[in-house]
């Protein structure tokens, strides 16, 4: 999808020409002082990139190389943390995507970065491939104390783990707040009854949506709940549930972008 | 920096692929060192001169069908006649290379002659008579098992004709005859020179390099004494000849002086001697491939971002991978030069590193000894300029174009293409084209004093003119590559 989170990510990192505005990181101009801004940062951009003819571990000593300090020890360190361990001679070729996506992070995360940007980390990944990723990246938050960008357009994966969210559509940012002002800005007090018959409490209660055959939705605040429970149990309609609505970060990116249109 | 170097080593060194294209270079350099040695043994000239008998027969039976006294026929049945006739004597005497040389050269001519007379047009019987006894004459000669009679004999002739001239000389005034003399007498003296050389370093005659130097100084001799004879100023590709035969008359002299073949190339020696001119591709493949692929292949396959969100500038990174070009181009040359010294070495033995190489030096106007290696690294220097600028236009236009293939294409056929293009502007007296840079790119033509490809070229100015197609090629290189966004990929 051509929204523009790659070509936001390559700007922030200075792999292409910014033709409007500043990128600061860590109080440096990406244009001007490169080496200084982009010391304390580690990537991926797209897909991991990595010497395929190379081992897990020849990979890693060629980054080591590039930054002053990274000892063996930080490396076997890395290594630990991404579990490679017992893969890392073997020859990237040979890896399984999820492998390739973990040995990228360790890349990455060798020199110490203090932000840490992500490009679709999950792509590609089977469902314990992105639990693992998923784990692996409140690790490195918790324990690295660095913080995490990460571009995605899997929001279910982003609700999972994220604090702060942009929503880039067409290039433009939408919105940039945090995950659950977003998502109460967006919800509406749905309340969600489970009844027997919801055709009797339908004459009974003006505006009801109705979901399935027991379930109908309702807007309204709290303090007037009880009062409805009244009016069913009168009209002797029996009341299962009574739950607030969830909504997800998915109904609120709708809500916010008005469905997905590339214009 | 280096660090940026050394991992750029590193991954070239953890490819597969410049192992392999230095083990076929291997395999190249033993195929092409075999063909040398088995190509180069002094061939006897009965291998040249003596044809299988079932050619004699069908020419014998082609000879049958033609008739002497007809007109269409008589030209053909004069050659196949003679041919068949020089054939039988050569057999003859087939156990001497130096017999079956002055059969070819002095007693072939005669029976050409002789056949003309027997069956051509103007029928001479006393002619036939007269030529057949100059032939059985130099036939018994043959049997005596002397070739220095023939030796002396062309001692004496040439003595006489340098008497001749003199005399000739000294009866006229006209200074043109005088001129025509002079130029007669300088073959006359140099035919007088061979066949001493001949008596008394015991040379008889055949194919051997001593006679082929010999060969090359009577020719060289002459032709110089053709062109000192001329009364105008030489042209420049004239001068290009006339230095040319000086250097094959000292070197011939050199050759008969000293019994030493200088020009062998079936040896280690001599195959390290002619190393670019004969290996020079081989080089250029690798290096070309280095320098085409080193940045376009990491565009090619996404790892550049990897490079470029490091903390360095893109000229560093850019300049790191032209040192590290720099650097393959002195390993490769350094491996390819062992690996032929091992190949030849084993196949020619090491014994002939020990021999200097001749080489005839304009300034001092004469030869100078020089060690091989000494040789090869000074060789080496004047090819560096070609080399380089090779290797940077494969750099430049796979930097510019990610593009490997068309890099490599581009700079081969501009290695191939050189010998042709510089051979047209010669040719064609092209002036304007001494800036182009395939004329100036190999420096080896200003060494020992030769003069360069052209009027007006010089050493500084062909260094310079490599310098500015240098720099022409590297800084838009840099620029483009500082400016580049980098694609998805």
């Amino acid at each position: 999808m051509v929204h523009g989170k790659t070509t936001t990510i390559k700007l922030i990192l200075g792999l292409q020409n910014i033709t409007s505005g500043k990128v600061n990181i860590n109080g440096y101009d990406i244009e001007k002082e490169f080496t200084h801004a982009i010391k304390k940062v580690g990537a991926i951009v797209e897909n991991p990139d990595m010497y395929m003819y190379l081992s897990g571990y020849q990979n890693l000593k060629l980054v080591a190389n590039l930054y002053k300090g990274i000892t063996k020890e930080r490396i076997d360190e890395v290594v630990k943390l991404v579990k490679l361990e017992k893969r890392i001679n073997d020859k990237v070729s040979k890896y399984s995507l999820g492998m390739r996506q973990r040995l990228g992070i360790a890349q990455a995360i060798l020199h110490k970065p203090n932000l840490l940007i992500l490009d679709e980390p999950t792509n590609g990944l089977d469902p314990e491939g992105i639990k693992e990723m998923r784990e692996l990246l409140v690790t490195l938050a918790d324990k690295e104390k660095m913080a995490i960008l990460i571009s995605s357009h899997n929001l279910a994966e982003l609700d999972n783990f994220c604090n702060k969210v942009c929503i880039i559509k067409n290039g433009e940012v939408i919105e940039t707040s945090e995950i659950s002002k977003i998502k109460k800005e967006a919800s509406q007090e749905f309340k969600i009854f489970e009844v027997n018959d919801v055709n009797t409490a339908k004459k009974v209660i003006n505006d009801l949506i109705i979901l399935d055959e027991n379930k109908f939705k309702l807007n309204v605040p709290k303090d007037e709940v009880p009062e409805i429970i009244n009016k069913l149990v009168e009209n002797k309609v029996k009341i299962y549930e009574v739950k607030q609505e969830e909504k997800t970060l998915e109904d609120a990116f709708f809500e916010k972008t008005g469905g997905n249109i590339i214009e | 920096m280096s660090n940026l170097i050394k991992n750029e080593l590193v991954k070239i060194f953890k490819k597969k692929t410049i192992y392999i294209t230095m083990g076929v270079i291997f395999l190249l350099l033993i195929f092409m060192n075999s063909m040398i040695k088995f190509a180069n043994r002094e061939t006897s000239l009965a291998n040249y001169y003596l044809y299988n008998e079932s050619y004699i027969n069908s020419i014998k039976e082609e000879l049958k069908t033609l008739d002497p006294d007809k007109p269409s026929d008589v030209t053909t049945y004069i050659n196949l006649a003679t041919e068949i006739e020089i054939s039988e004597i050569m057999n003859k005497y087939k156990e001497a290379d130096w017999k079956l040389a002055i059969i070819n050269e002095r007693i072939s001519p005669y029976i050409s002659e002789r056949n003309t007379y027997k069956y051509g047009a103007e029928k001479n019987e006393t002619q036939v008579e007269e030529i057949n006894k100059k032939i059985e004459d130099l036939t018994s000669k043959l049997d005596r098992n002397d070739w220095k009679y023939f030796a002396e004999e062309d001692l004496e002739t040439a003595e006489q004709k340098i008497n001749e001239i003199q005399t000739q000389k000294e009866q006229t005034e006209d200074t043109q005859i005088i001129k025509n003399l002079e130029l007669e007498l300088k073959n006359a003296e140099v035919e007088k020179e061979i066949a001493e050389y001949r008596i008394n370093k015991n040379i008889p005659y055949g194919n051997d390099y001593l006679n082929r130097a010999i060969d090359n100084l009577q020719n060289a001799v002459s032709s110089i004494a053709g062109y000192d004879s001329l009364d105008r100023d030489l042209e420049y590709r004239e001068k290009l000849d006339y230095n040319e035969y000086v250097k094959q008359e000292a070197e011939s002299r050199y050759i008969l002086d000293t019994g030493i073949n200088i020009n062998e190339s079936g040896s280690l020696k001599g195959i390290l001697q002619d190393f670019y001119s004969q290996f020079g591709l081989f080089l250029i493949v690798v290096i070309v491939m280095i320098a085409g692929t080193i940045v376009s292949e990491e565009f090619n396959k996404g790892t550049i971002k990897l490079l470029l969100v490091k903390p360095y500038t893109r000229n560093k990174i850019l300049l790191s991978k032209f040192i590290t070009t720099l650097i393959m181009i002195v390993f490769v040359i350094i491996v390819t030069i062992i690996m032929q010294i091992l190949i030849g070495g084993v196949l020619f033995g090491f014994d002939s590193l020990g021999m200097p190489v001749v080489e005839y030096n304009f300034n001092t106007n004469s030869l100078q000894e020089i060690n091989i290696f000494v040789y090869l690294i000074i060789q080496t220097l004047t090819q560096l300029p070609m080399i380089i600028l090779l290797a940077v236009l494969a750099f430049a236009i796979s930097t510019i174009f990610s593009n490997s293939a068309l890099a490599i294409t581009i700079s081969l056929l501009g290695y191939m293409s050189t010998a042709i293009i510089n051979q047209l502007v010669m040719a064609y007296n092209l002036g304007f084209m001494k800036y182009f840079v395939t004329m100036n790119w190999d420096l080896s033509m200003y060494l020992f004093g030769g003069l360069p490809l052209m009027e007006g070229m010089n050493m500084t100015m062909s260094i310079i003119i490599c310098i500015a197609y240098f720099l022409i090629m590297m800084i838009p290189t840099f620029v483009i590559f500082k400016k580049r966004n980098i694609k998805n990929i």
